[in-house]
């Protein structure tokens, strides 16, 4: 369902040029969990940003199931993310002045779903995660986790076909970094594809593949279990 | 609707009342007194606008004062007008006791019944010839004007009155309530209560001296000539003529007879200008008011919109990467100070109201046209919404890829 081909992303600002990617060539299938590792500034956020289609890139192409994403101008770029694709942040991102009912019903008004349908899908994804009984809560009066759990609701109410995580249990301590991880295989088992990048070669070991990237290139898609450990913070 | 994010809006604002407390209060005073202040501009417009009944753009008039023991008032002033008459380009000239519109004259008080408790009306009083109504430029619309043989001349200390009057129709109206104004003609009212006149002709248009009085239309003349070393002309000139006539009668009238001072050359228009300079200045400073008012409005919906699009960046990057289009972010700002100023504006029609009851009540201005308020809620609206625009711009152009990039 992704294919990408020769990506380049190169950054100009007036005094350097950055090649956060060159010569990137990935493709994923539609079911796949993989996992995304290297070093700090090897280009790991470039490449899930391009391929959540909120960053362009400068070289290459990309498919995105059918779509060229160089030609999609933004408002379908808009739209594909919503219909799409999922996302799961490092520092969760939930909106702050909202309470989690209001926080999960974002993507879903965006799509422009009616109140009855947004208010099932809210409910079920908030009880999936084990939030059902918090829906007037303010994020501020969660833990890390938990909070991270709402963002996972917020990006599973859409039923995205794909889901991007970015060190989604960087910001956790194992015990709860381990519950998402829990949480992030069962979705991958009902069919959504997944790439999530991540420092922890412990849960890199669980993804069904891992991705190596160095320097803006993958590594030849390493074995998870001789992956260097060097990027191990 | 879904899209309109109504519901998340209202809900996160009141997580942050403090910004939008302080705009709506501000929108709210900024109507009252905006609208307030266009409703007293207007009124003071209305007010100017009154017509004076006089040509004044055609008018002045000058002030002559002979000294010496062999001054003659009353062949000069004979000689003076006939010879201001037979000057090509003048309509015509009288002597008059008081210039209407100017701030100063003579007042009288008339009743329609003898003795001291009879009700009785207040009225300009203006002493002039037969030529009065072409040089004021009145209309008779009932009755008859002065002929020659009506006028006197006053002496200095001469208290009694001459037995015929014209008057204004709305004197009319106001002497004889009960009936049409056209029945005054030949009826007696008395001055001082017990010396009768008859008012032999009704004038459509004549304004008092006062411009703040309540009894502007009111005005009534009587045919004479005052015995005086110190006169006053009144000359009406056919159009363009009026600047030069001023100085050429100024130095006529001089050569003439050289013992005298002239002085006091003044146009109508400067009258009227000098008149009614306290409510021209009460209008730009009330503009002045109302735009500097709505730009600080304006200014302030920049400032918290701006503030709020820099304090939710992340949150703008991440509504972007959950989906939202430029418009969903630039609409969600929009829809938020349309919100602010809804409260605000709520809050000021109130405000409004009663500011205008306090208004009537402490300087009896009239009560405020209710269109007015829905008037100035539509332009504060639209200044909302046009303040909003630039930040909400801004905000749009917020990158999606900051959801990620910002811990
Ligand atoms: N907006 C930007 N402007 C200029 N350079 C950038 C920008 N964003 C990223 N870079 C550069 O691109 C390179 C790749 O950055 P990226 O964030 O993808 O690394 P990463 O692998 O996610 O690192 P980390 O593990 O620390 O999150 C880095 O050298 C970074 O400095
Ligand atoms: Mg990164």
């Amino acid at each position: 369902m992704l294919i990408m081909t020769n990506l380049e992303k190169t950054f100009r600002t007036d005094l350097v040029e950055t090649h956060a990617l060159r010569d990137f060539n990935l493709e994923v299938k539609e079911g796949d969990f993989v996992s995304v590792t290297g070093p700090s500034g090897s280009g790991k956020t470039t490449f899930l940003n391009i391929a959540g289609l909120l960053e362009s890139y400068t070289g290459g192409t990309y498919m995105l199931d059918d779509y060229n994403v160089a030609t999609l101008n933004d408002k379908q770029r808009s739209r594909l993310r919503n219909e799409k694709i999922g996302f799961i942040f490092q520092s969760f991102n939930l909106i702050p002045d909202l309470n989690l009912f209001d926080n999960v019903d974002v993507p879903l008004r965006y799509r422009g779903l009616g109140s009855a349908e947004r208010k099932k899908r809210i409910t079920e994804s908030l009880e999936k995660v084990g939030l059902g009984n918090r829906m007037k809560h303010l994020p501020s009066q969660l833990s890390g986790g938990q909070q991270q759990r709402v963002a996972i609701a917020r990006a599973l109410a859409g039923e995205p076909r794909f889901l991007l995580a970015d060190e989604p249990t960087g910001n956790l301590d194992s015990q709860m970094a381990k519950s998402v991880m829990t949480l992030l295989k069962e979705i991958n088992l009902q069919g959504t594809t997944i790439i999530m990048v991540t420092h922890d070669p412990e849960l890199a070991m669980q993804t069904s593949r891992n991705v190596f990237v160095k320097d803006g290139k993958i590594c030849d898609a390493a074995d998870v279990h001789t992956m260097p450990l060097a990027s191990n913070q | 609707m879904s899209r309109w994010e109504l519901g998340p809006i209202l809900r996160a604002m009141t997580r942050n009342k403090v910004g939008a407390i302080l705009i709506a209060l501000q929108i709210a005073v900024t109507m009252t007194i905006i609208v307030n202040a266009a409703y007293i501009i207007v009124e003071r417009h209305t007010m100017m606008q009154r017509d004076s009944g006089l040509d004044e753009q055609n008018s002045f008039y000058l002030t002559t004062t002979g000294f010496g023991a062999d001054f003659e008032p009353k062949r000069v002033i004979t000689e003076d007008l006939d010879l201001i008459r037979r000057t090509p380009g003048v309509v015509d000239a009288i002597q008059i006791n008081a210039i209407p519109i100017s701030g100063g004259g003579w007042s009288m008080s008339l009743t329609t019944e003898t003795g001291d408790d009879a009700d009785d009306v207040n009225t300009a009083n203006y002493m002039t010839d037969e030529h009065g109504s072409n040089a004021l430029d009145f209309n008779i619309i009932a009755g008859s004007d002065f002929v020659a043989s009506d006028v006197r001349w006053r002496e200095r200390n001469q208290t009694d009155w001459p037995d015929k009057a014209l008057v204004t129709k709305a004197l009319a109206e106001s002497l004889f309530p009960e009936s049409p104004w056209q029945e005054s003609v030949g009826k007696t009212v008395y001055i001082a209560e017990d010396e009768p006149v008859i008012i032999t002709g009704i004038i459509d248009k004549l304004q008092a001296p006062w411009i703040g009085w309540s009894n502007l239309e009111h005005a009534m003349i009587t045919p004479e000539y005052l015995v005086s070393e110190s006169t006053r002309y009144f000359i009406r000139t056919e159009p363009g003529q009026r600047d030069r006539l001023m100085a050429e009668l100024e130095s006529t009238l001089a050569d003439k007879y050289p013992n005298r001072i002239i002085r006091d050359v003044t146009t109508l228009t400067d009258t009227r200008e000098r008149s009614y300079r306290q409510h021209s200045a009460m209008i730009t400073i009330l503009t002045t008011v109302m735009f500097l008012l709505t730009l600080v409005t304006a200014v302030g919906i920049v400032g918290l919109t701006s503030f709020n699009v820099n304090r939710r960046k992340k949150q703008i990057g991440t509504r972007r990467a959950l989906g939202a289009t430029q418009g969903a972010i630039i609409r969600y700002f929009m829809l938020e100070n349309l919100l602010i100023s809804a409260g605000g504006l709520l809050l000021g029609v109130v405000l409004t109201i009663a500011l205008n009851m306090a208004l009537i009540e402490w300087f009896s201005i009239t009560a405020l046209d209710w269109f007015y308020i829905p008037i100035g809620v539509v332009v504060l609206w639209v200044v909302g919404q046009l303040a909003v625009l630039g930040p909400a711009l801004r905000a749009s152009r917020v990158p999606p890829a900051i959801a990620t990039r910002t811990v």
